[in-house]
């Protein structure tokens, strides 16, 4: 009985989630707002990282809060703002009915190849995933992927100092 | 319908609602949500792919943490380039900047 309970909560919540991305997915393409439509890509970051807890990986759930709710957003919300994308540039004024048709359609057409794959080739899966420690995952980082670890390292170096380069030879020029 | 298949439908939802965003925004910044959106989607796919078969578990949650990784390195470098392209051009819509030289 107690486990019915606790497999129609999962089912709620796993709706829930599915609804808030859905909808933070919609406000995010459709808002003539730049600002409304970061804080609803926020909302559907918030909810594939609550599908991530569902599926027990908690570790990685909290990462996609950090990593993406804390510091891509931020950055996005700084080039926002820093860019002045609101007189001319803001995504206000009529879309050609044209355009919209296009991109449906190109939205459409990967919809239905990869949505009939998955629901027709299920390969066999499990309904409870199990949950694995952090230090089998930190182990795991550190003997087996340790080429591809230190891979995304240097490309966030790369990264960071590429962006600092630009920065600076902005102000140089000016 | 298992639950990964539905776990697999979002995924794909996100694809999709992101290419629909690439070709609909006007903004380099809109795309770049849309382009977030994307990558959301490869690392809901992966994790699901990963936890819910027999798949050893750490692989796909290694996998979605480098995707997160690549998705922070490529927003730090958009911001940078944003700015410049904002500083020479005065607007970002991406139908405007029709020249390599600023």
């Amino acid at each position: 009985m107690e486990n019915l309970e606790y497999e129609r909560l999962a089912w709620a919540l796993l709706y829930g989630h599915i609804a808030i991305i859905v909808i933070g997915g919609f406000i995010t393409v459709l808002s003539q707002n730049l600002v409304r439509a970061l804080v609803g890509l926020i909302m559907t970051l918030f909810g594939v990282a609550g599908l991530f807890f569902l599926m027990a990986a908690p570790f990685i759930a909290l990462m996609q809060i950090l990593i993406y709710v804390g510091a891509v957003s931020v950055l996005i919300f700084f080039a926002i703002m820093l860019t002045s994308a609101w007189p001319g540039g803001d995504e206000s004024g009529t879309i050609s009915v044209r355009k919209i048709i296009f991109a449906g359609l190109a939205a459409i057409a990967p919809a239905i190849f990869l949505g009939m794959a998955a629901i027709l080739k299920p390969p066999p899966s499990f309904l409870i995933p199990d949950e694995i420690e952090v230090g089998i995952l930190g182990r795991f980082f550190l003997e087996d992927f340790i080429l591809p670890f230190e891979l995304i390292s240097l490309l966030l170096t790369v990264a960071m100092a590429g962006a600092v380069v630009l920065a600076f030879e902005m102000r140089r020029k000016k | 319908m298992s639950v990964m298949t539905i776990y697999h439908l979002v995924a794909i939802f996100l694809l999709c609602i992101g290419i629909f965003g690439i070709a609909y925004r006007r903004t380099l910044i809109g795309i770049v949500l849309s382009i977030e959106l994307i990558l959301n989607g490869a690392g809901l796919s992966i994790m699901a792919s990963a936890q819910l078969t027999p798949t050893p578990n750490e692989l796909g949650q290694v996998g979605t943490l480098l995707v997160m990784g690549i998705a922070a390195a490529e927003a730090t470098l958009l911001l940078a380039i944003f700015l410049v392209v904002s500083r020479r051009f005065k607007n970002v819509e991406a139908g405007k900047l029709i020249t390599m030289r600023g």
